[in-house]
């Protein structure tokens, strides 16, 4: 009988990052089963509400969500849906059923993340009609793929795939019909942080190259070189989780300047304590008398350490260096 | 018409004349014989009302409000004479939605939306004093529970009060269960909490305490369940004795994974020296708090429901604040009104319930709860108080500590590295009898189990998003 080996680091590490969907997915269920936002997908893929949250932890993921959103949304309307979505790292994220229902969904979304992953979220899509009819609803050529790592459909498309490996990732995106021709929206939560900053660099970069009319939207940690930034990187070290590209999460200005080292033309960013005072703010008021935050201070550290950073390139002149909060 | 429209107004502006000389029963008199003529004006209802106001009618005042809104649905007095009224009769909640009409209304208006930010601080305030309020009506706890025929198992190897009494050597075998994460045995925290639950009943909301030349009082601010760096702060600066007396500043419970070992810690310790150690109420002794912030969920998953009901039962005896040698306050947290000399006070009031800012004067924040008050209240308030400063908590400090107004104001705070994120220090004070000046003392976090931080939190807390 062969001795078992043990996991070898780079598989620990890759598995620490893949229990980060679940973190994100419990969070986010807890704070819209508080009414913080709607999401009624999420009940399907963790079924429970699960442990309380703290409070900041629940206004960190509306101000996460919202800013997303409203970034996302408004590429879709300047674009006028002829575009396409892909959503680096997707992990559970129910950004699909949100635009089905809203009428928004761009020609097609793709969402990519690493095989195991991807084998959940599909298997809870096969097992669930609320998630499954909306997708077969709108598609409307004869073969729908659906296997175990890959699904397939006219506008929704969920791929298995290390995107440390950008070769592979382009010719899967292929494969399943991406168009380079069409404006392109990328999207990354909490995604980049986990490589090397060589690694995330490529994929950057293969954007650019692949892209000529597009945006990257880029959701992860800023302002890391400080104590609190310190204490995070101590604490995730603790549950072998590295944040190999930490490096790049020095500043916004790190932050944007990655983006234009890599060819991309313009890049904006903005910490999350900015971007939570620039969304609408009566319903801000209102998720802020949800539950009574008891130390502002937390609230304050956390978005102060995180930012959306949004990078554009526009050959067709569509005006996407304007989309703003 | 014209005719009588024209008596009418004639009427309005002999009463207006009457109001002028604040001669509020002839006002009165003629704005209801100019009503009597035009029953649909809804100035003549809001003037009225206003007149009522001043003669401290206010069930008129309302009524008058109400009527000239009915008559006129967009005359914007009508909402603020209708807010007072209801201010007037205390009930908020319907003051401040009229205030909100005005502010909606009219967003450039600067006393509208101070009207209506001061109404809404009042809602909170009431909101959170229902919270801390003790009902009378209710059972206690005790009466329910029959300590005597709890029996302590045989395999139970754990400490136990000696002959029902908490002694020194309990005390020192207590922490150390604590620290190696067991527990202790269910009938001796009853006992614990039933006989502290006694003494905190006897103490006035206002303890007033003497430190003589030579003795030296050490005041800590929120620990919040941070059992291992309490442990550190007796290590430091020595276990609790009557030679080395404490003063906890309130927020022990929360947040924190280890809320429970905290908590009996310094019951025990009020116990065994009820003179030389001191506990205040915190915002976090509140049940509110604990459903929200963990301390409800550990007592259960530790102990059962009922325990907790006795917890807090035992929170609202707390005393809020602590006068020591006549010169130095200290206070708990958000706002208490409380008895003593320092009582009627509203200035009092903010600053315990408030936030120390740089500039004079008192500002409200945009949204929620908070308030701040600048120097000059500080100074104001210790004046009439003859008092030489005040030392506050609950605001997380990088360095544990802070000196604001010149140091009339000083924030200290226990619980270094805060939820596990804010790499922030601990702070403590001592006080010498001789000179009443603070002297700081700061400590870093110590290591503590890999614990999921109770039953409502979880390590996320540390970790951010994800």
């Amino acid at each position: 009988m062969a001795a078992r080996q043990p996991f070898a680091d780079a598989d620990t590490a890759d598995e620490a990052v893949r229990a980060t969907c679940d973190d994100a997915t419990t969070c986010k269920r807890f704070a819209t089963s508080k009414g913080y936002w709607k999401d009624s997908s999420l009940q399907y893929f963790v079924r429970n509400v699960g442990e309380r949250k703290a409070p900041e932890i629940n206004r960190g993921y509306y101000a996460r969500v919202q800013g997303v959103n409203l970034l996302l949304d408004a590429f879709l309307k300047k674009t006028q849906g002829h575009c396409q979505v892909i959503n680096l790292g997707a992990g559970l994220d129910t950004t699909f059923w949100r635009l089905q229902e809203e009428n928004l969904l761009p020609r097609k979304l793709f969402e990519v993340d690493f095989p195991t992953v991807v084998a959940r979220k599909i298997h809870h899509i096969k097992t669930k009609p609320p998630l499954s009819k909306p997708i077969i609803d709108v598609h409307s050529t004869d073969s729908l793929l659906l296997e175990s790592h890959v699904l397939d459909s006219d506008r929704f498309c969920i791929i298995g795939a290390d995107l440390r490996d950008v070769p592979g990732l382009d010719e899967k995106l292929r494969r399943f019909q991406l168009d380079p021709e069409l404006p392109t929206l990328l999207l990354s939560e909490c995604v980049l942080v986990y490589m090397t900053p060589s690694q995330s660099s490529s994929l950057v970069h293969w954007a650019a190259q692949t892209f000529h009319t597009a945006m990257f939207i880029n959701y992860e940690q800023v302002n890391m070189s400080d104590r609190f930034g310190q204490v995070m990187i101590e604490n995730l070290q603790r549950r072998r989780c590295a944040l190999a590209g930490v490096e790049l999460c020095q500043s916004l200005d790190s932050q944007k300047e990655r983006f234009l080292r890599a060819g991309w033309d313009q890049a904006n960013a903005l910490d999350m304590m900015a971007v939570y005072s620039v969304l609408p703010q009566d319903d801000v008021a209102r998720i802020e008398r949800l539950e009574f935050l008891d130390e502002k201070e937390l609230l304050q550290q956390l978005l102060q350490h995180y930012c959306i950073c949004w990078a554009t390139k526009d050959r067709l002149n569509l005006g996407l260096s304007q989309l703003a909060f | 018409m014209a005719e009588v429209t024209n008596e009418a107004e004639l009427l309005k502006e002999k009463a207006n004349k009457f109001f002028k000389e604040k001669d509020y029963e002839n006002a009165i008199k003629y704005y209801s014989e100019a009503l009597e003529l035009n029953p649909s004006n809804a100035i003549y209802y809001s003037n009225r009302s206003l007149a009522y106001l001043r003669t401290e009618c206010y069930g008129y005042a309302l009524a008058d409000a109400t009527k000239a809104l009915e008559v006129d649905k967009n005359y914007i007095k009508g909402y603020y004479r209708r807010a007072t009224s209801n201010m007037a009769l205390g009930k908020f909640k319907a003051a401040l939605k009229d205030y909100e009409t005005v502010v909606r209304v009219r967003p450039n208006d600067k006393d509208a939306r101070m009207k209506y930010q001061e109404c809404n601080k009042i809602v909170k305030q009431k909101a959170f004093e229902r919270a801390i309020a003790s009902d009378d009506k209710k059972k206690s706890v005790v009466d329910s529970l029959d300590i005597e025929s709890m029996t302590i198992e045989d395999d139970y190897v754990g400490p136990k009060l000696e002959d029902g009494k908490v002694t020194l050597q309990f005390m020192k075998d207590m922490m150390d269960w604590f620290k190696d994460q067991k527990k202790l045995h269910r009938k001796c925290a009853y006992q614990i909490l039933i006989q502290v639950k006694d003494v905190l009943s006897k103490l006035p909301s206002l303890v007033e305490i003497t430190i003589k030349e030579t003795d030296k009082l050490t005041i800590c601010g929120d620990t919040h369940g941070q059992y291992y760096d309490l442990l550190n702060i007796f290590e430091l600066n020595g276990l609790p004795s009557e030679a080395n007396p404490y003063l906890f500043n309130g927020d022990f419970v929360d947040r924190g994974s280890f809320s429970v070992e905290v908590i009996l810690t310094l019951f025990g310790f009020k116990l065994l020296y009820p003179d030389h150690f001191h506990l205040l109420r915190g915002n976090h002794e509140t049940d509110n708090m604990n459903q929200m912030y963990g301390f409800e969920g550990e007592v259960k998953a530790k102990y059962t429901a009922q325990m907790f009901q006795l917890f807090s039962e035992v929170f609202q005896w707390l005393p809020l604040a602590q006068c020591i040698n006549n010169k130095v306050l200290v206070g708990g947290h958000k706002c208490f009104r409380f008895t003593g000399l320092l009582l009627l006070f509203s200035p009092m009031c903010d600053l315990l319930w408030s936030d120390p800012q740089p500039q004079n004067g008192r500002s409200i924040s945009k949204r929620g709860v908070s308030c701040q008050f600048g120097p000059d209240v500080t100074q104001h308030f210790l004046e009439q108080n003859k008092l030489d400063y005040i030392v506050r908590s609950h605001e997380v400090k990088a360095e544990g500590y802070e000196v604001t107004h010149s140091g009339k104001c000083i924030t200290v705070f226990s619980a270094p590295n805060y939820c596990d994120q804010m790499g922030n220090k601990g702070a403590y004070i001592h006080l010498r009898g001789s000179d009443l000046k603070p002297e700081f003392h700061q400590f870093t976090a110590v290591p503590h189990p890999n614990v999921k931080p109770m039953a409502y939190a979880n390590t996320l807390m540390q970790l951010g998003m994800m």
